[in-house]
């Protein structure tokens, strides 16, 4: 078992394969942002309450200001950038377009990979439903009807909530 | 936030990981780190060394053994628990309160042995598994083991009972008496102001049995006058807050940002009267 300050990773980002090495303190969120150039994933509170760092970690979501980088060695990671990788919107990112659910842009990469979690596991969610789903991710500009409706447009449904 | 240097590695089996929390006094079991990373973020413990727990399938478990007792590893998940199947049934509250942990993040990485051994006054599984009456199983140096019943688990204020060099491996909890229902009720201002659960068991639209445990303590509090008082009590609303009405008298909750302790006192009692007559009504959140 090695214990070392510095670890050799590799891992799947966003479809590739990468290997880098890391200081066991780097937390996954500086390595993706700063290493890796990879800036749609934010840092918000830095406490792990808002969400902005919101990634997928092996399918699920996870905040990547709470995890370190080396223990992403061997997982899969996407973030925000895979999405619309081949140029056109996913239907998350177009219902948040069409209904405005964006003002400052801030929290949106991670309401979109929250969101695109929400649909995966449950396609036609309860407004509640929706508003639990994004539990985790915190909006400032405190948009959050109108992300929520675009979630709901999203899973082909249109609420008022 | 940056963090300070620190050594990390990832053994593959319990007694690897017991092994390297004993080779430095500053080494840390790193599970899902949804507390710990803030507590190293802010600096505010000295580690040297991160045990990254969080592969280790021996943690992993859920296992229902013939008895009706469920036996659940460190390292699994609030997700985990939420989806098991294993948790439908009885005590249900387990995944009920696990389902409702925080949001879909944390769920995903943090451990219900992170959660009891972090013992945050406002962690919501101290009070559930005290008042449960689960039994917690620590491995320690050279094949040591010890079985800590919950209620003597939490000693302090981020304080239990496991030693340095020991490691939470996995907690049991019997199956609840026929009759039995668990009553979980928190006052949610901030992160937590109050929190109650309650256990009882019912005969004929009375309380035969109860057992009721204050949590956002320093540590969950069991009170037995209350448990006393509530026997015997028929499951009528005025019936029950004032058989709870003594539920904060002697206790010493926290004045913190989500609640002053003042405020806590006055709630407490509030929400172990909801508690109970959640329990006495078949469970659990009221």
């Amino acid at each position: 078992m090695d214990r070392s300050d510095t670890f050799d990773i590799e891992f799947t980002l966003n479809g590739e394969a990468v290997a880098a090495t890391v200081p066991a303190r780097r937390l996954l969120i500086h390595f993706l942002r700063d290493d890796l150039d990879l800036t749609g994933p934010k840092i918000g509170c830095d406490t792990g309450h808002c969400g902005a760092c919101t990634v997928l970690y092996n399918g699920r979501t996870i905040k990547s200001c709470m995890m370190l980088a080396v223990q992403a060695d061997g997982a899969t990671i996407e973030t925000v950038e895979a999405l619309a990788a081949d140029g056109e919107m996913t239907p998350v990112q177009q219902a948040f377009h069409e209904h405005h659910a964006l003002q400052c842009g801030y929290c949106t990469s991670g309401m979109v990979m929250s969101a695109t979690y929400l649909l995966e596991k449950n396609p036609s969610p309860s407004p509640e439903e929706i508003r639990e789903g994004l539990r985790g991710n915190l909006c400032r500009c405190t948009g959050y009807v109108n992300i929520v409706e675009a979630v709901a447009a999203a899973a082909g449904k249109e609420t008022s909530a | 936030m940056i963090l300070a240097p620190v050594e990390y590695c990832r053994p593959d089996t319990v007694d690897e990981a017991v092994e390297a929390l004993n080779s430095s006094p500053d080494a840390r079991a790193l599970a899902g780190g949804q507390s710990l990373i803030n507590v190293l973020k802010m600096r505010a413990a000295a580690v040297d060394l991160l045990v990254d727990i969080s592969r280790l399938e021996e943690l992993k478990g859920i296992v229902r053994h013939d008895d009706g007792t469920l036996e659940i590893g460190a390292g699994v998940t609030y997700a985990e628990l939420a989806e098991s199947d294993l948790l439908g049934g009885d005590p249900r509250a387990i995944a009920e309160v696990a389902a409702d942990t925080v949001d879909p993040q944390v769920r995903h990485r943090g451990t219900i042995g992170g959660n009891v051994c972090h013992a945050d006054p406002i962690n919501n599984f101290p009070p559930l598994m005290v008042a449960l009456g689960a039994t917690m199983h620590v491995v320690g140096p050279d094949g040591a083991a010890r079985d800590i019943p919950a209620e003597e688990f939490f000693t302090g204020f981020f304080t239990t009972a496991v030693e340095d060099g020991e490691l939470l491996k996995s907690i049991t909890v019997p199956a609840l008496a026929d009759g039995t229902a668990v009553g979980y009720v928190d006052l949610e201002i901030g992160e937590a102001a109050a929190r109650a659960v309650a256990v009882v068991r019912t005969e004929d639209d009375q309380i035969a049995e109860a057992k009721l445990v204050i949590g956002c303590l320093p540590v969950p509090t069991r009170r037995p006058e209350v448990e006393a008082a509530l026997v015997g009590t028929a499951v009528t609303e005025a019936a029950v807050a004032e058989a709870t009405a003594a539920a904060a008298d002697g206790v010493e909750p926290l004045s913190d940002a989500d609640a002053t302790a003042e405020y806590r006192k006055a709630v407490i009692p509030v929400v172990a009267k909801r508690a109970v007559l959640a329990a006495a009504k078949g469970g659990h959140r009221g």
